[in-house]
């Protein structure tokens, strides 16, 4: 583990470089460049804004407010499982030839992530400010949320770039599963539109309760379930020490495989 | 034999590498799960049991025809591939040429490229802050170092890699037959880099067949031979003994 940091901290130049590769490379040629950052969730907004409300019938008040801060987030979550299940096959062509520690490439997926969600973020505070809703105290809790959704995001990537090596369905079975756990999590709707027998299930989805926590710090004002960020974090980070485990074992293959 | 000498920069010990044969590999999982039974593959061992001390400040050249194992062996020493059974040793910074330019990106500049190729070997940005002009230089890519790289011709390319990796100063420098780098003037120019890269005390290994050059630079060569050292001594006298045998 302290040579895992070491190597991380010698190797930090490529870190960055490649955090900031997958942020201006990503839209790199593009008219708008960045903008699509903030964009690419607005339409998605637009699209479930105009739709939904006909679907339920009684959506909460700021609705729109209410879904912009559980898409981003959301967002950050399957963008970075999206590219990083494929990203040593499109870094195939470095892997196959040069040295360095091939975490660097997972982790700088999720990083990348991290940012743009970070610059994305600038929406809620517009939308906060334009809805009415403000600002709360409570808003000092969003680096404990940001930790634990940062955790559970590269423990996923972990594994599932490294499964992805091997077996190249696994991307497509990965997509499918993604897609159905957007529909599990209160993305769209509000958790008490279920009997509570069936909102416990959905609380077995650590996403369930990240994107509960941006709502409650943003949207309801009031103190996020720290104890269950607790507990998410802490079986975080025994998930991402035995997927950083399984992703060691399965590294070595990974010249000859791509 | 498993003696750790620390004036060793490479020690390659017992090592095995035998890489799987597949008629057909299984990449989806219908694949796998319907053909989970046919052994489909063969092992073929292209290392067969490698002993091998390189000290630090050697020049050593790895002959041998193709298909020897030489360069199977130069990655394992990257680390970009690991051996089936034993292990190798390295000490201090290694930095590997087994192809120019791989860490490029098409539309970044050259200057740009700099720092990403640079920072594949490990550098920081103040190494390579340092090293910015050197690498410039030695490129003699002029106004073009500031153009994305697709609109580089393949010889303007090669001389930007080549200049990045040259410029690492590493401690161990592994090169798999590039010696062949853009015109006369510029190759001239890498053999003298590489000369005096060895005067100051680097390890460098390298793959070659251009047995001239590797005659006036290294020390020592490394004939393998279907996977075994076949021979290892003074440059000049392996190569007569490998002449003789496949020339």
């Amino acid at each position: 583990m302290v040579r895992l940091f070491q190597e991380l901290y010698k190797y930090r130049e490529l870190l960055k470089t490649n955090v900031k590769k997958e942020i201006r490379g990503k839209y790199k040629g593009s008219f708008l460049g960045v903008l699509w950052s903030f964009i690419n969730p607005l339409l998605m907004t637009l699209v479930y804004a105009i739709v939904f409300p006909f679907i339920l019938k009684n959506t909460t008040p700021h609705y729109v407010t209410y879904l912009i801060i559980g898409i981003l987030p959301w967002n950050w979550f399957t963008t970075v499982i999206a590219q990083g299940t494929t990203s040593f096959l499109s870094n195939a062509g470095i892997i196959k030839k040069v040295y360095f520690p091939r975490e660097i490439i997972p982790i700088s997926v999720v990083t990348s992530g991290l940012v743009n969600f970070l610059i994305s973020c600038l929406i809620i505070i517009v939308f906060l400010i334009c809805s009415g809703i403000g600002f709360s105290k409570y808003i000092i809790f969003f680096p404990i949320i940001l930790i634990a959704e940062y955790i559970v995001c590269l423990a996923a990537v972990f594994l599932t770039s490294a499964i992805n090596v091997y077996i190249k369905d696994a991307e497509y079975i990965i997509n499918f599963l993604i897609t159905m756990l957007f529909y599990a999590t209160p993305v769209l709707y509000t958790m008490d539109m279920f009997p509570a027998r069936f909102q416990k299930i959905l609380l077995l989805n650590p996403l369930v309760t990240i994107i509960n926590s941006y709502r409650n710090i943003f949207f309801y004002q009031v103190m996020p379930g720290i104890k269950s960020l607790l507990v998410i974090i802490l079986v975080g980070f025994v998930l991402l020490f035995v997927c950083y485990k399984a992703f060691k074992k399965l590294e070595k293959g990974f010249a000859e495989e791509l | 034999m498993k003696q750790k000498n620390s004036s060793y920069s490479i020690s390659v010990i017992d090592v095995k590498k035998s890489f799987k044969l597949f008629y057909e590999k299984p990449t989806t999982l219908k694949e796998r799960l319907v053909f989970w039974n046919k052994k489909k593959s063969d092992e073929h061992e292209v290392l067969k049991n490698i002993n091998l001390n390189i000290k630090k400040g050697e020049t050593v050249a790895l002959i041998g025809t193709n298909g020897s194992g030489k360069s199977t062996l130069l990655k394992l020493m990257t680390k970009i591939i690991y051996p089936t059974t034993g292990k190798i040793i390295t000490k201090g910074k290694l930095t590997s040429l087994l192809e120019l330019g791989a860490g490029f990106h098409q539309d970044f500049t050259g200057r740009e490229n700099i720092y990403f190729n640079a920072a594949i070997f490990g550098l920081t940005k103040k190494e390579i802050d340092e090293r910015l002009d050197d690498i410039i230089e030695f490129s003699e890519l002029g106004e073009f170092i500031d153009s994305p790289v697709r609109t580089y011709s393949s010889g303007m390319y090669m001389r930007l890699a080549f200049s990045v990796a040259i410029n690492v100063e590493a401690d161990i420098l592994l090169i798999d037959e590039i010696l062949a780098v853009g015109d006369q003037h510029f190759q001239d120019k890498c053999f003298e880099k590489l000369k005096e890269l060895k005067n100051s005390n680097k390890t460098i290994v390298i793959v070659s067949h251009s047995l001239g050059a590797v005659k006036l630079l290294c020390d020592r060569a490394v004939w393998l031979f279907d996977g075994e050292v076949r021979m290892d001594g003074k440059t000049n006298d392996v190569i007569d003994e490998y002449l003789k045998v496949c020339g």
